[in-house]
């Protein structure tokens, strides 16, 4: 069993992410207070910009499953959804927001007062199985939200014709139709304009700060990823780029002065697959060894450019490429990408968390893993685990497993 | 001897498939895999080439374990153990329809572990309307121009001429299907399940031909089978025929399935167009929907319709182990099913031949429930 654990923050920025989180869930219960219209999407589409745009309330459930990891709900909610019969074998997203929604929602020991209730649910046909699901139960559970079921071709990067990106700008025209309809509120296209030119900013600004992580000692590690709560639910807005500015500007600082996330860089470590929620204080643990996650294979999903000249165009490229990324990029894309960060950020070893609860990025894990060993000489441990479950964590076997990997990392180090 | 002798070459078409595919392949026909029944098979036929179902085996993976986690569907994993054991060295290409995770995860192992392969995946649209169709005509030429590339030929006219083939069949084996919901049918669902695989993995010419033999004898047997208490069973691929006969051996009868190794791959038969491939495209969208592709609200009514014309008494949810699509709509369609005062089981296929006495002994419990 793993137990719950908090990972050490260095940043003050990455302490400040605890009032950008309260003050984001602050918003969303003022929205359902003040009339504004709340609906629920998955993450990594271009829904959010539109949203912001219409002054609209975008809620992530499955952004809400790290929250519930944190504060230890996952377990009662797992409880609740296996009790309905979903299987153990399922997604934890699924099942914890399942649980979470058959729960009491807004009880008196849920953090941030929970999520409100939805008015519209933004139902994705594309994605990952379980995302798609996610909202197909939702919908069953707010008979009254208006539904937008929305359709996004399911195709690796590489492979993105004309035919799809038409597909996908047709689904946004629809999408905004369908919000104006549902609202009564009008897209105003200046707004839209600005909104995906924030979108862009705060994407450039994450590009930056990933950058700097290629310093040696490295300014930061994946303790600190957190930070990327804004790129999950404030895309499009000056208060993710405000933010992310701040963090770019402190963690530059610390390159320059050369401060790093500990004061002995031995081992550069690189993370391949989500990180255990619920116990994130494992990235601290490589730090006590001399070992630092200075890269990882998730944080590349914001890694992208929004063209604001043609918005809805780029919000349909969004759509399209964000989900591919973790859900259905080529092996040879994702060797190139692996074996491109590790060359980068001058990685000794790469960790690979094999997900029992996220199939789509652990399906190809072998064939890089055999990559980074054959191409680079890098060699990596696999870590049996689950980002949501921790009953699928056996801690004593994870530290079996890294501390022998450490161990021989270093001695190739001095040797 | 099989009591039908029209069985017999369905039999031996399912278990010497690779030897006549590879003599078919050794006489200079090219053959394309597949593994979702979504794949649109006339227009890989109508570019020459033969489309075949990519099977699994029995047994552990001990091959495919190196390359994929323990916990994905058997299917996957044992069709993987299978082409790394050499079983598909006849295959040109794999063409797939998108269908969950798990199949494109696999495709692009596929893909990167047989790089002399023509791989190509479809992504269907999800949604069904005139946008979604004009989508998937251009997803499907597309297609085309993958299969021409890798030396097929094209033309409006083969593909007509492979619709028709296809509708041929299609019909004929929902016209079993039908039989076999109204009790008319003189033959079990075990077999019924054989002559599902044959389609999967043979030339459509030679396979109309033995399945209208077949029609022919069943239209002049006189034997009834033993009534059984009418049941449907659930799921994605069932390949054990077996598994149908444990069942049946219980006295229940398979009255109507929802398999994609059984009704949704001939449901419908074809559907109308302005052109032939058009017609492949609103037949995809027509199709009776898998859970990994449709909404729990679009596919429940379905599956009760389904329940109620064929008289089934209860439901026998048949998953592959770890399948995503089918546990997550689960317990919204025993939901409904409870609803509607009909009785369900679930039991997993963990890729072994038959069934755990723990699985047998639940199912026997079921079967004595509903009054068999
Ligand atoms: S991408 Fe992975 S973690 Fe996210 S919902 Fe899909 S299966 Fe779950
Ligand atoms: S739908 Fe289910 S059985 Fe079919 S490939 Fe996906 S996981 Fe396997």
């Amino acid at each position: 069993m793993g137990s719950t654990g908090k990972s050490k923050k260095r940043l003050s920025t990455a302490r400040e992410l605890t009032r950008v989180v309260t003050d984001y869930y602050l918003e969303c219960h003022r929205a359902r207070a003040e009339g504004r219209p709340v609906g629920w999407m998955p993450p990594m589409n271009g829904g959010i910009e539109i949203f912001y745009a219409m002054d609209l309330q975008p809620v992530f459930p499955e952004n809400w499953s790290p929250v519930c990891a944190a504060f230890s709900l996952a377990p009662g909610h797992f409880e609740i959804s296996e009790g309905m019969g979903y299987s153990r074998d399922l997604c934890g997203y699924l099942r914890n927001i399942v649980g979470y929604v058959h729960s009491d929602m807004n009880g008196p020991g849920v953090p941030l007062g929970g999520l409100p209730e939805p008015d519209m649910l933004m139902s994705f046909g594309g994605g990952c199985v379980p995302a798609m699901k996610i909202f197909q139960i939702l919908e069953s559970r707010f008979p009254r939200a208006k539904v937008f079921r929305a359709d996004v071709p399911q195709v690796a990067c590489e492979d993105i014709r004309e035919h799809h990106v038409d597909y996908a700008v047709s689904e946004i025209h629809r999408l905004i139709e369908f919000l104006e309809r549902t609202t009564g509120r009008k897209l105003d296209q200046e707004r839209l304009h600005r909104t995906v030119e924030l979108s862009d900013a705060a994407c450039r600004l994450w590009d930056e700060i990933m950058s700097l992580r290629r310093c040696r000692p490295a300014p930061i590690s994946a303790s600190e990823i957190g930070i990327m709560f804004v790129m999950v639910t404030r895309q499009g807005t000056q208060t993710a780029v405000d933010f992310l500015t701040r963090v770019r500007d402190e963690v530059a600082e610390r390159a320059e002065q050369g401060i790093g996330v500990i004061e002995d860089e031995l081992v550069r470590l690189f993370w391949d697959n989500i990180p255990l929620w619920y116990n994130m204080g494992l990235f601290n643990e490589f730090e006590g060894l001399g070992g630092v996650v200075v890269a990882e294979t998730y944080s590349a999903a914001w890694s992208l450019r929004l063209d604001a000249s043609d918005p809805v165009r780029a919000l349909a490229l969004k759509s399209l490429m964000s989900y591919s990324l973790v859900s259905c990029l080529s092996i040879e894309r994702r060797k190139e990408m692996v074996l491109k960060a590790c060359r980068d950020y001058g990685i000794d070893g790469a960790v690979f968390h094999r997900n029992k609860s996220c199939v789509p990025i652990t399906l190809g894990q072998d064939e890089i893993i055999r990559a980074l060993d054959e191409e680079l000489g890098i060699p990596s441990v696999t870590i049996d685990a689950d980002h949501m479950d921790s009953r699928n964590f056996s801690h004593a076997q994870f530290k079996a497993r890294t501390d022998a990997f450490m161990e021989m990392l270093l001695a190739r180090k001095n040797g | 001897m099989h009591p039908h002798a029209a069985m017999e070459p369905f039999l031996e078409a399912v278990q010497y498939r690779r030897q006549r595919l590879e003599g078919a392949v050794s006489r200079g026909e090219k053959v394309i895999g597949y593994f979702c029944t979504y794949t649109p098979v006339e227009l890989i036929h109508a570019c020459g080439f033969l489309p075949v179902r990519i099977w699994a085996r029995t047994g552990p993976a001990e091959k495919a374990c190196a390359q994929v986690p323990g916990f994905i569907c058997p299917y996957m994993q044992l069709s993987l153990e299978n082409a790394l054991s050499g079983e598909f060295l006849f295959l040109s290409g794999v063409v797939q329809a998108y269908t969950c995770d798990v199949a494109c995860g696999c495709v692009n192992i596929w893909k990167a572990t047989f790089p002399d392969l023509l791989v190509h995946s479809i992504p269907l649209p999800y949604n069904v309307s005139p946008e979604a169709g004009a989508y998937l005509r251009s997803c499907l030429e597309e297609t085309v121009e993958k299969l021409v590339s890798a030396g097929g030929t094209y033309s409006d006219e083969a593909l007509a001429e492979s619709l028709d083939l296809y509708g041929r069949i299609r019909g004929i084996l929902s016209a079993l299907h039908e039989q076999r919901a109204q009790g008319t049918l003189a033959m079990t669902s075990a077999d019924l399940n054989v002559v599902a695989q044959a389609f999967f993995a043979m030339d459509p010419v030679h396979y109309l031909m033995m399945l209208e033999r077949l029609v022919a004898d069943l239209n002049s047997c006189r034997s009834i089978l033993a009534p059984g208490i009418p049941v449907l069973v659930s799921g994605s691929v069932v390949e054990d025929a077996g598994i149908i006969s444990l069942v049946e051996a219980l006295g229940l009868r398979v009255a109507a399935d929802d398999l994609c190794t059984g009704l949704r791959a001939f449901t419908p038969a074809s559907a109308a167009g302005q052109n032939p491939l058009e017609q492949v495209g609103n037949r995809i969208m027509k199709r009776f929907p898998c859970p990994a592709r449709s909404r729990q609200s679009q596919r429940i009514p379905l599956v009760l319709d389904l329940v109620k014309s064929s008289g089934a008494q209860g439901v026998i949810f048949l998953f592959q182990k770890f399948c995503t699509p089918h546990l997550a709509d689960y317990p919204a369609v025993c939901g409904a099913l409870k609803d509607a005062g009909i009785p369900s089981i679930l039991l997993e296929l963990d890729g072994n031949a038959g069934m755990e006495a723990q699985a047998l002994t639940r199912l026997e419990t079921f079967a004595g429930m509903v009054g068999a």
